[in-house]
């Protein structure tokens, strides 16, 4: 489904990511963890191009990102992204939000855009704040809205770059269990995160990242109870 | 020189009134020239490609970096000239206008762009949208807001700074004003009588801009 190939990725002098290869499979939830700067955001952000790429390749379902002749917003139709600062649209309200893209680019009609919205309401649970600005919402409710909005274009595979950071602890849970069920459903899915939690209990495979390589990867069970690595050891000492 | 005359003012009201009349007319040419050009401009003031940056950013500085006296001048007696058969005084003063406050309205802009945050355009791109729906849909509607209050004071300069015309015999509304003082050597009548009807015309400017804001505020 994903499948990155020496990936490079500088700003500057300065070399964020220094050699990523990995490959993931449709259905698989890999989870990125690492100590901040360790470029998981980078490379996540890679994934759709939002970050261009300095060396190497990102082939998305075997379509290379960066070779000519590829349109890279018809491939970020197929990848949702949520972010850990929501980023939802404050001039619209929370139905609008979900439909403008199915409307402007994939040409939907307003009915249609408007019976898919609502029912994603419904599966993360916001029904009723169809009518209301995002400036009225919680920040677990404004990531819920996020997520579904990212859904509306019925993408194949879903990023998420910390998308509880930035939350107070009671509302974690809420986006929590909206991803779990993305993944039972069979969503291809990275997600960048700092809860542990998450990553044993729905991740497929965790990538440990540090100083812009991955340092090591593994079932979840495997990586945080036999880490193998001295790097590894000393962050899952200080985070769990 | 005697009691403030009446008379004066009474002969000379519908000139200052068709004045007003152009005066207003040539603001609003140039309010609506500038605005689109300078949409254009601010958006391409931001440019990656310095080929097109580099441009608008020397235009902007030449136009915000000179008088609009000596751009008055410039164009009408220079300009214009070179590329008109005959030479109409308002339509200098409309150029001038619109081309220095497309300047003034591209900074305007570009602010505006620039002052909503990276992740707006990049929840917009990571969706599928192109640059220039994402502009349109998402940054532009929010940037546009916010550029309200400075676009406001810009007309209210704009409007003002028309008097600049009477320089090129363009008949708005100062021009008339020094026309009756011309003839009548008098300063206070022609001169008071100018100045108030410049303060009705831009406190109606304000109030309708503060209208506008309200609206957009509760949208």
């Amino acid at each position: 489904m994903i499948k990155v190939e020496r990936l490079k990725k500088s700003f500057g002098d300065l070399e964020v990511l220094k050699e990523i290869s990995v490959e993931i499979k449709p259905q698989e939830v890999v989870v990125v963890i690492g100590p901040s700067g360790s470029g998981k955001s980078t490379f996540l952000r890679c994934l759709n191009l939002l970050e261009s790429i300095t060396g190497g390749k990102v082939m998305i379902k075997d379509q290379d990102l960066t070779a000519k002749g590829t349109n890279i917003n018809q491939v970020r139709t197929n990848v949702g992204m949520v972010f850990q600062q929501f980023n939802l649209f404050p001039h619209k309200t929370v139905l609008e939000n979900i439909m403008m893209s199915p409307m402007k680019v994939r040409k939907w009609q307003r009915k249609q855009a408007e019976e898919k919205g609502l029912a994603l309401l419904r599966k993360v649970g916001l029904y009723e704040k169809a009518h209301v600005y995002p400036d009225s919402l919680s920040g677990g409710q404004k990531q819920r809205v996020a997520i579904a909005r990212a859904l509306a274009m019925e993408p194949e595979i879903m990023l998420f770059d910390e998308p509880t950071s930035a939350l107070d602890p009671e509302m974690v849970g809420e986006v929590l269990e909206v991803m779990k069920d993305l993944a039972k459903e069979g969503m291809t899915m990275v997600v960048v995160t700092h809860e542990m939690g998450f990553a044993k209990e729905v991740g497929d495979r965790v990538l440990f990242m540090d100083g812009g390589y991955i340092v090591e990867e593994n079932v979840p069970i495997a990586l945080f109870d036999n880490p193998q690595q001295e790097r590894t050891k000393a962050f899952l000492s200080k985070v769990l | 020189m005697g009691v403030f005359s009446i008379e004066i003012v009474r002969e000379y009201l519908p000139f200052f009134l068709k004045g007003a009349m152009v005066t207003v007319g040539a603001s609003l040419a140039g309010i609506l020239i500038g605005s689109i050009l300078g949409l254009f401009m601010g958006i391409g003031r931001i440019s990656k490609s310095w080929w097109i940056r580099y441009p608008f950013i020397w235009y902007i500085n030449a136009f915000r970096g000179t008088p609009l006296f000596v751009q008055i001048l410039l164009i009408h007696f220079g300009l214009i000239p070179l590329i008109m058969e005959s030479v109409n005084p308002l339509v200098s003063l409309i150029v001038t206008l619109s081309l220095n406050a497309t300047a003034y309205i591209a900074e305007i802009f570009r602010a505006g762009i620039q002052s909503i945050d990276r992740g707006q355009m990049e929840a917009a791109r990571s969706l599928g949208m192109t640059h220039v729906q994402a502009m349109r849909y998402v940054i532009l509607p929010q940037a546009f807001k916010r550029m309200i209050p400075p676009l406001g004071n810009e007309f209210i300069v704009l409007l003002k700074d028309s008097s600049l015309g009477a320089i090129i015999a363009a008949p708005e509304l100062m021009y008339w004003g020094r026309a009756a003082q011309g003839q009548y050597y008098r300063v206070w009548e022609p001169y008071l009588t100018v100045a108030i009807i410049y303060l009705i015309l831009t406190l109606s400017l304000t109030y309708l801009l503060n209208y506008i804001e309200r609206r957009l505020d509760t949208a």
